[in-house]
């Protein structure tokens, strides 16, 4: 197996490789430059500025199509939850509400009582803790997977890799079974831990993490700065929009967990929303067999609502910190 | 080699090692174990029953009746739909970063899916899709979105997914669905990639007055190909582990209905017999399908060594 | 030396992980008594026990269990009952089924018949017989709280108020013990519009030739329609095996007989009602069949007795669209009807800890055997009362009295025809083994490729067994 693992090797990254133009962190030269030379500057003309146009014009209707199609199943999520019961039952279903029923709100909180908050709080408790620390984890990891040199490097990485070819619905007993062994059950631990390495996010940065030109490690090192406040001043900060990829991708992950946490955290205190959300009774009064979905769907709404709007005013926090600090590191 | 590395490599690596050997590796061994253990279930293991070693699960794997069906289905869906989404995410990502006007506004919107519910994302398909109230010997109640939008333009209307569609018609809808899932993922992390690109490379282009298209290709491919071969290779990984968008369109039988098992894939395979206490096979079938994943993520590999700019 | 470092750490983590896993799995699985054996001094009244039970209900539900559980807590104030609502019944099946692999499984939960054979696996559900009239404990009685004292068995008059086929359901897993008691049942029913058969003088169809008879009227009267909605192939399949007392499948030896001339030639026939469009399903037609109902597409639709609600119009300005009315399904002797028959059943999971059982038991007998609970719980639910006697309590016979073929009364109308349907015999059940849903699937998948004409109905039977086989 190990010889195959030499394939591994495209993130080695020699020094003859790295572009000798490239001579500060600032890079006033850039070898890009070089290849684009055989352009004459001065040719802007009139036909240019019109196909620049058209170009964006192009691009705002592509993007425009796309959205639309993209943003189609938010919308509807939007919608069925205002519509009435009957009208959502229907066969033939309908793409725009005929009668906006916002009580499926009220009957939502109805629904859940009073659980929804400490739902809410659990949820909270596990997502940002889970992702704080997987951040420090994938960071460290990424970081010495891109930077470091070390025997078995690129074994271990393939190995990294091979855990996740294999299906995990597999893994379920046995951590189950380790988890009961180590007494983690209705715990935040248990909600927590088993999860908080993730090769995929390891990978992810490494790659965004080896779009950096190594001759800003290479020059930290002259200069003596320490690996760690190289990783905290340079790398990070560069890696910004994959961190907070990273970090959207698992609060969302620890929102829409259910499997996992229905079998081993069931007590109050650490059920989680998605769980809970399913032992609401949406039942309609009097028709027991009959399920308010609305009701249901507005539910979801409610506690998808508040994350949406954390994740954009956190997103905008942090692009603004990063566009101040500069990509020059 | 800085030996002073060394150790240190591996102290930033220890944390996620430990827990990884702990939660990932270790079912791991025991799949691997089970896999060799004849006709093994958990439940009956449980209650006391003793397994004979051997090879037995593999064999009943391979001679299952739907084996290459289940097999071809997975490839299929694999080689279709990662390099189509790639391409779309690629294309919105750079024209996202490229507009000025309404720009955070626009990635906004492209972030939404994130935080919709699946069921709802289930609910439009069938309503674009599918055909309500099939009858013998009349119209059907409704003909769904994209059929009306054929009709409207004078085509004949076709059935997508319901009773008696072709397979062509369902293996189209899953690799739109498919697609559909993976782009906000996908957009999400090239707009990263491409927001970590040095600006001057740009600007440098730009004084050069390269066209876009040249710039594109020169500038930004090269500068994203490591995101570019992640989102690649690892959207061949999740592929061929494909399973829950068949089931959220066609339901548990893995096909139109008259055609059960039709388009189930290696996943689906393993999940019913995970869920008929047949881990064994299941084990066995997840090894299979590993080794399969593994050759073509060499490939994958190996292709992007030669190509990747780091 | 410090190259090696890395190598030793793995090496070292990679082993404490292996004896950790021999330790894991030597230590869980099977530690379960076998066949009950009361304690020494019958139930201890002082000990601090509690039982957890997993089941579906919801808010409302619960709010009728939770009465009962403090009417119990009242008798036995050292048992307290954690109830836990999982989510549907497959969520409790795959909950109990990882929990049983450590051992963790709850003590009582609700259960349809396969999921116990398929716990029993690992030897795990205890059976009851214990508890039954002509156990040897029959006699013995236990001393509650109110100074009042119960037998730890049910009585020969408690086990005759339970509807028989209910009672007998908890037996048929193949060695005659009994594993589950009844809870709530729902049955197959027959729905018709009611109005529309008034109008046109159609009378409601008994057998399933006279069934061919008013489709083909209907389609006469309405040649956009499509008669009649069944909405499980599967439950159509299994019902028609068992009213031509033909082999669908056995508990023991070879389990699936069902691919024989009858039922290859039944399925000729419905295939011919196919395709003059006298019927659909749910699947094929790909709308729910109540909606077709509902919506006049179809004028009878057939489907479970707990989802009556879902078959009921909804009021257009003020007025009902049509009322509906509710029969016995057609039968093929009408002589012998046979009606199949679904729904919820409890069982109790073996624990190292005889009180621990005992305690379980004394909760499902007192929620099982209670009438003024059967009557609350059924009432809420619109699922069907196991016990006769529940007929006889007031507010439910009250409740039954306003039946009607409208919204505010189908579920009592539903609940009246399906007691009265139990009452006379009609009711069957099919045998529960490691395998029986599988069959249930396939047979379901069968009627759909014979419809739909992709397959063949020899290559239909042939796949269909090829797969449960697998």
């Amino acid at each position: 197996m190990a010889d195959n693992m030499n394939d591994i090797n495209e993130n080695e990254v020699t020094p003859e490789e790295v572009s000798t133009e490239v001579k500060n962190v600032s890079g006033d030269t850039v070898n890009a430059a070089k290849v684009m030379k055989k352009k004459d500057i001065g040719e802007v003309t009139k036909r240019q500025t019109a196909m620049k146009v058209a170009v964006q014009v192009g691009l705002y209707i592509f993007l425009g199509i796309m959205a639309i199609i993209v943003l189609f199943p938010f919308y509807w999520m939007i919608i069925s939850s205002l519509k009435t019961l009957d009208e959502y039952n229907a066969s033939v279903p309908t793409l725009w509400p005929e009668e906006f029923r916002w009580a499926n709100y009220s009957d939502a909180f109805a629904a859940g009582g009073l659980n929804l908050g400490r739902l809410f709080l659990n949820t909270c408790i596990v997502g940002i803790v889970s992702t704080i620390l997987s951040l420090i984890i994938t960071v460290l990891a990424a970081f010495a997977f891109a930077r470091l040199e070390f025997k078995g490097k690129n074994a271990l990485f393939a190995a990294l890799l091979a855990t996740m070819m294999i299906p995990g619905e597999l893994f379920t007993i046995t951590n189950y079974v380790t988890v009961s062994e180590f007494g983690w059950k209705n715990t935040y631990t248990v909600l927590i831990v088993p999860f908080l390495v993730s090769v995929f996010y390891i990978y992810l940065l490494r790659q965004n993490f080896l779009q950096i030109p190594n001759e800003l490690y290479l020059a930290a090192k002259v200069d003596g700065t320490s690996d760690l406040k190289y990783l905290w001043k340079v790398m990070i900060p560069l890696a910004a929009p994959t961190l907070v990829s990273i970090t959207i991708l698992k609060m969302m992950g620890s929102w829409n967990s259910y499997i996992w946490p229905r079998l081993v955290a069931r007590d109050t205190a650490h059920t989680l929303i998605t769980v809970g959300l399913r032992q609401f009774d949406f039942s309609v009064p009097g028709r027991p067999d009959m399920i308010n979905y609305p009701a249901q769907m507005a539910a979801v709404v409610l506690i998808t609502i508040p994350l949406l709007i954390v994740f954009l005013c956190f997103r905008k926090y942090i692009m603004k910190g990063v566009s101040k600090s500069g990509i020059k590191g | 080699m800085d030996k002073k590395n060394n150790w240190k490599a591996w102290l930033y690596l220890l944390p996620a090692i430990v827990i990884l050997l702990i939660f990932t590796v270790w079912p791991i061994i025991n799949t691997v174990r089970i896999s060799f253990l004849n006709d093994y279930g958990t439940l009956s293991s449980v209650g006391g029953k003793k397994f004979s070693f051997g090879i037995d699960n593999y064999k009943n794997v391979v001679e299952y009746s739907g084996f290459i069906n289940c097999l071809s289905n997975t490839l299929l869906l694999c080689v279709l739909t990662v390099p189509i989404s790639t391409m779309l995410a690629l294309i919105i990502a750079v024209a996202l970063n490229s507009i000025k006007f309404i720009r955070r506004t626009m990635q906004t919107i492209f972030f939404l899916p994130y935080v919709t519910n699946s069921i709802a994302i289930g609910m439009v398909f069938m309503a674009m899709f599918s055909m309500i109230g099939l009858k013998v010997d009349g119209e059907p109640m409704s003909i769904g979105i994209i059929n009306s939008v054929i009709e409207a333009f004078g085509g004949t209307r076709i059935n997508w997914v319901n009773a008696g569609s072709s397979k062509v018609a369902n293996m189209t809808v899953l690799i739109i669905y498919i697609v559909w899932n993976a782009l906000p993922f996908k957009i999400l992390v090239l707009l990263g990639g491409l927001q970590s690109v040095n600006k001057q490379y740009y600007e440098a282009a730009k004084v050069d007055g390269t066209s876009r298209f040249r710039t594109f290709w020169r500038i930004t491919v090269p500068m994203l190909s490591p995101m570019i071969a992640y989102v690649v290779i690892t959207g061949f990984i999740g592929g061929f582990k494909e399973y829950s968008s068949i089931v959220g369109i066609f339901g548990e039988n893995m096909g139109p209905v008259g055609d059960a098992g039709s388009l189930n894939t290696m996943v689906g395979f393993i999940y019913d017999n995970i869920n008929t206490d047949r881990q064994g096979r299941a084990s066995a079938a997840a090894l299979i399908l590993f080794l399969i994943i593994f050759a073509v993520t060499m490939v994958n590999m190996y292709v992007s060594k030669k190509k990747v700019h780091y | 030396m410090k190259k090696k470092f890395g190598a030793i750490l793995m090496a070292g983590l990679m082993a404490c992980t292996m004896t950790a896993g021999i330790v894991f799995s030597t230590g869980c699985g099977s530690d379960v008594a076998g066949d009950f054996v009361m304690p020494e001094g019958g139930f201890d009244t002082q000990k601090k026990i509690e039982i957890t039970f997993y089941h579906t209900m919801g808010k409302n539900l619960r709010g009728v269990l939770n009465k009962y559980i403090a009417d119990f807590n009242k008798l036995y104030p050292n048992i307290t009952i954690k109830d836990e609502a999982i989510g549907k019944y497959d969520d409790v099946f795959n909950q109990i089924s990882t929990e049983i692999t450590v051992g963790d499984q709850p003590n009582v939960a609700y259960c349809y018949p396969d999921h116990v054979a398929f716990y029993n696996q690992a030897g795990v559900v205890q059976t009851v017989d214990a508890f039954l009239p002509g156990s040897p404990y029959a006699d013995m009685k236990v001393t509650r709280a109110d100074n009042t004292e119960d037998y730890y068995c049910i009585t020969q008059e408690e086990k005759d108020n339970f509807i028989d086929i209910y009672y007998n359901e908890g037996a048929t897993f193949g060695d005659d013990q009994m594993y589950v008691m009844p809870f709530s049942k729902s049955i197959e029913v027959l729905y018709y519009n009611k109005t529309y058969f008034e109008e046109h003088n159609i009378t409601v169809p008994n057998t399933w030739d006279e069934m061919e008879q008013v489709c083909k009227t209907l389609k006469e009267l309405d040649p956009a329609c499509t008669p009649l909605g069944y909405d499980s192939e599967a439950n159509w399949f299994i019902t028609m095996c068992e009213q031509h007392e033909s082999p669908y499948t056995s508990v023991s030896g070879e389990h699936f007989l069902f691919d024989n001339a009858t039922n290859r030639a039944f399925v000729e026939k419905f295939k011919g009602w196919y395709k003059n469009g006298y019927v659909t399903t749910q699947e094929i037609s790909g709308a729910y069949t109540s909606n077709l109902f509902k919506e006049k597409k179809s004028y009878m639709s057939i489907g479970s007795s707990a989802g009556a609600a879902n078959q009921v119009p909804a009021v257009v300005n003020g007025v009902a669209p049509f009322e509906v009315g509710i029969a016995r399904i057609p039968q093929v002797n009408p002589e012998k009807p046979k009606v199949i028959s679904q729904g919820p059943s409890v069982c109790i999971f073996k624990k190292n800890d005889p009180q621990e059982v005992l305690a379980s038991w004394l909760f499902v007998k007192y929620l099982t055997t209670s009438v003024k609970f059967q009557a609350q719980f059924s009432s809420v639910s619109g699922y069907v009362p196991v016990l006769n006697s529940v007929l006889q309590d007031e507010t439910y016979a009250d409740l039954l009295n306003g039946a009607n073929g409208y919204a505010d009364g189908i579920a009592y109308l539903s609940a009246k025809a399906c007691l009265d349907m139990a009452n006379a015999g009609n009711l069957f059940v099919s045998p529960a083994f490691n395998g029986s849903s599988k069959a249930r699937t396939q047979v379901g998948i069968l009627m759909q490729s014979a419809f739909l004409e992709s397959k063949t109905i020899d290559e239909a039977f042939k796949k269909a067994i090829e797969e449960c086989r697998y």
